[in-house]
């Protein structure tokens, strides 16, 4: 009975929304909005073939990449600025002001340095999505409680095992909100430096069929999209409750006071 | 009255009253040292003076407390004590060594046991970690942590997170850590001052069982005139800010001691009353005669 | 040093580097122009009412798309925040659409509005829409059950429950919203304008880049960092002003 109520208050909306699309979309044949049954099939048609190895594939691995290396030198060298003071206030305004520049314009100078090219997408996506995690992992640094930082240095815990078990967890909260921002911004770059320099991948190709008018592949494009913007809001949700299950305890007790 | 307990063949020098230092010790026998304290904070409104001239020696496997109004600079002795901070002039030693990051020998017990223990990892590898940093082997470490969580009654609870317990026996989950370490010093920074009473009274006693156990020597912090007077072996008075001894004052109570008789006592009445007395002149600003200028 | 002197040596260092990278070869100048030739070319731009009229178009598509999301999240926050079976009914559908990203949507604005500045409205406010949504959420989850039951005990009706109860609570959460959405919001206004050609700065940064004007295009990038920092600066501020009373007793919600 409880499985049921939960299932129903999981698929009860989604089931409405497509129940009103395929009325609304029933008589006249709309221009702009296919019917659900022509963007299924179309969506399997468009998609479940080369293109996922032509397109899909070498996106997804590009964003892949860039993310990963975004956030691996945004960790780095946040623990590095954020545990010398001097170095935090001397980076800082430089730092904010790359954070403020919004990412896109990127692209262009980019293509213009490198050119246009598998290597060039994937710096775009580094040097666009480095900013949050490297930020907030300053943030996080510097944040670490007196005292435990002091019961720490008590038991002659420093160097290495410092970081492994006091600043890289007591920042983890702060860290995983700025690579969740960075994931987003990943995406959106990933797009458009396909849009704007390429002629192959998943940007690419939706501008195409939007340009000949291809009005169900294109949406089934934005289908592909939105499909893995959920698959890594998930699969980040997913790593992000294992990593910091003590973190929403934590705050769960403290919330109940 | 004073006359009588200030009396010890083990301590050289004069009790604080008149010079505004402590108890000290002749030929290096003391297991803490500290020598001519002072700590001097350069704030934007100028140096603030927060300790003045502290000397004070303890003996090995003695427990003293350090009572003193608030303000008085408690914390900062502490963290010249423990070496997390530089003192301005003077010196701390321990078994004859000059401190001058946290020694391996000492471990400490803060009062805010919710910011000191690591809130990602369960009570059992909080009470690890410190030995498993040591690199000592795994079955020694294992022993180490259950007899230390045996020792403050935490054996039940080692896959707990310590915020899921209460205050006090968060506290345990500190103290079981400084115990596994086996520190040859022990220093306390008013660590039951966020506890409720009934939970207070059993963990004073459980410091003395640990301290009688272990023959740790025992520094202990508090703003409590009682508790100083019931745990220690000795109770040393600081006056307000900036800091000096006010008295060295001995605990010539019975070695056993528990919450309902010795509280009972006379001479337990009077030491409190005579801790009171001074913590009083303190507070209004009186200062050992020798310490004034 | 002070905090401050730091930070203007780190500034004054990282132009020095930028001058010298190319001065030195490093990376041709044709690619990466000296920082006084890029400077120089943004106080040319400073006395350009063209590059007015263009930072116009910028932040007039940024504060009409974060005005329309704040009220529509607003107005949605608070009616689907306030019911229990509202937020568990929606859950699942919020859960999957936030997490579009909006340029997903560029084919669609496109087809639909053209190079208008519909098109960067569309993007920014879907954009910005979830952000502020999902905090008022969060704030409005956050509303105290003693305050609410004293607010009940003595008699407040509905509306002035939400005025002096559920209002306040979720406000702090309601600005964090905001203040990120502000951020997002001129990220998107400008990718609009680059890749669809709306006008604005970011149509202009395109221009510049096809027609190799190449110290203008910096020129017109480091204009929008300004325009970024600006903004955030302009957002704490208004953060802080409202949030005078309670901002230091509650930490962002990780969302």
């Amino acid at each position: 009975m409880r499985i049921a109520k939960s299932f129903l208050y999981v698929l009860g909306l989604p089931a409405l929304l497509v129940l009103i699309w395929w009325l609304s979309t029933l008589g006249a044949t709309s221009f702009f909005v296919p019917t659900p049954g022509t963007l299924a099939s179309t969506f399997a048609k468009t998609w479940f073939g080369d293109r996922i190895f032509t397109d899909v594939l070498p996106s997804i691995l590009r964003l892949l990449a860039g993310v990963s290396a975004a956030i691996i030198l945004g960790i780095l060298a946040g623990l590095l600025i954020g545990s010398i003071p001097w170095l935090r206030a001397l980076t800082e305004p430089v730092l904010e002001f790359f954070r403020a520049v919004p990412p896109p314009v990127l692209v262009p100078v980019l293509m213009l340095l490198m050119g246009i090219s598998d290597s060039m997408k994937v710096v775009v996506i580094i040097s666009g999505c480095i900013w949050p995690v490297l930020l907030n992992t300053i943030e996080g640094v510097r944040a670490i409680d007196g005292v435990l930082s002091d019961s720490a240095h008590t038991y002659g815990i420093g160097g290495w095992a410092r970081v492994r078990y006091l600043v890289l967890p007591s920042a983890g909260p702060q860290i995983l909100a700025g690579v969740r921002q960075c994931l987003s911004i990943g995406l959106i770059l990933m797009v458009i430096s396909e849009m704007f320099a390429s002629s192959s991948g998943l940007g690419f190709t939706i501008v195409q069929f939007q340009r000949s008018f291809a009005v169900p592949e294109m949406w089934s494009g934005i289908v592909i999209l939105g499909l893995i913007g959920v698959a890594m809001s998930f699969i980040f949700q997913f790593t992000e409750r294992r990593i910091l299950r003590w973190y929403y305890g934590l705050r769960e007790v403290e919330n109940a006071v | 009255m004073q006359s009588d307990i200030n009396q010890n063949p083990d301590l050289a020098g004069s009790p604080g009253a008149t010079t505004g230092a402590g108890r000290t010790m002749t030929g290096g026998k003391a297991m803490l040292s500290v020598q001519g304290l002072k700590k001097v904070y350069q704030t934007d409104g100028g140096p603030v003076e927060a300790v003045r001239n502290l000397t004070f020696d303890l003996r090995a496997g003695e427990l003293a407390c350090l009572v003193g109004p608030s303000g008085s600079g408690k914390t900062t002795l502490l963290k010249c004590i423990s070496g997390l901070m530089a003192p301005t002039e003077g010196e701390v030693l321990l078994d004859g060594t000059k401190v001058t990051g946290p020694p391996k020998k000492m471990a400490v017990v803060f009062q805010e046991y919710g910011r000191s223990l690591f809130p990602w990892m369960r009570v059992r590898e909080n009470v690890e970690l410190p030995l498993k940093n040591q690199g000592m082997p795994k079955a020694e470490r294992d022993r180490l942590v259950d007899e230390a969580l045996e020792a403050v009654g935490l054996s039940h609870v080692p896959l707990s997170y310590p915020w899921q317990l209460s205050g006090g026996m968060q506290q345990r989950v500190a103290i079981a850590r400084a115990v596994a370490y086996q520190p040859e010093v022990l220093l306390m920074d008013e660590p039951f001052a966020a506890v409720d009473a009934q939970t207070r009274a059993d963990l004073e006693d459980l410091i003395r069982t640990v301290w009688k156990k272990l023959g740790v020597t025992v520094l202990f912090v508090t703003h409590d005139i009682d508790e100083s007077v019931y745990l220690g072996e000795r109770v040393i008075i600081l006056s307000s800010s900036p800091t000096v001894v006010q008295e060295d004052l001995i605990i010539d109570l019975p070695a056993e001691r528990d919450q309902l008789n010795t509280r009972a006592l006379p001479r337990f009445t009077e030491l409190r009353h005579h801790v009171y007395e001074q913590i009083q002149l303190a507070k209004t600003g009186h200062r050992p005669a020798a310490a004034s200028h | 040093m002070t905090k401050r002197t730091l930070g203007l040596a780190g500034i004054l260092g990282f132009l020095l580097t930028w001058e010298l990278i190319p001065r030195l070869g490093l990376v041709e100048a044709r690619f990466l122009p000296p920082a006084s030739e890029v400077l120089a070319a943004l106080a040319v731009d400073f006395q350009l009412t063209a590059f007015w009229a263009a930072v116009g178009e910028t932040l007039l598509a940024w504060v009409l798309g974060l005005a329309a999301a704040v009220l529509l999240a607003v107005a949605a926050g608070f009616v689907v925040g306030s019911s229990h079976f509202l937020r568990r009914f929606t859950n699942s559908t919020v859960e999957f659409l936030r997490p579009i990203p909006s340029v997903a949507l560029i084919p669609l604005a496109v087809l639909l509005f053209g190079v208008k500045i519909e098109s960067s409205l569309m993007l920014i406010i879907y954009a910005s829409f979830w952000q502020i949504f999902i905090q008022v959420l969060y704030g409005v989850a956050d509303v105290d059950n003693v305050a609410m039951q004293t607010a009940r005990s003595f008699g407040l009706r509905t509306v002035a429950r939400v005025r002096y109860v559920v209002f306040p609570t979720a406000l702090p959460y309601l600005m964090t919203g905001v203040r990120l959405a502000a951020s997002v919001a001129l990220i998107l206004a400008i990718t609009a304008e680059l890749v669809i050609g709306s006008p604005g700065l970011g149509r202009e940064i395109a221009l510049a880049q096809s027609g190799g004007a190449i110290s203008g295009m910096y020129a017109l990038i480091v204009a929008t960092g300004l325009i970024g920092v600006l903004i955030n600066l302009l957002m704490r501020f208004i953060e802080r002003k409202t949030l005078s009373w309670h901002s230091s007793i509650r930490s962002e919600v990780i969302v």
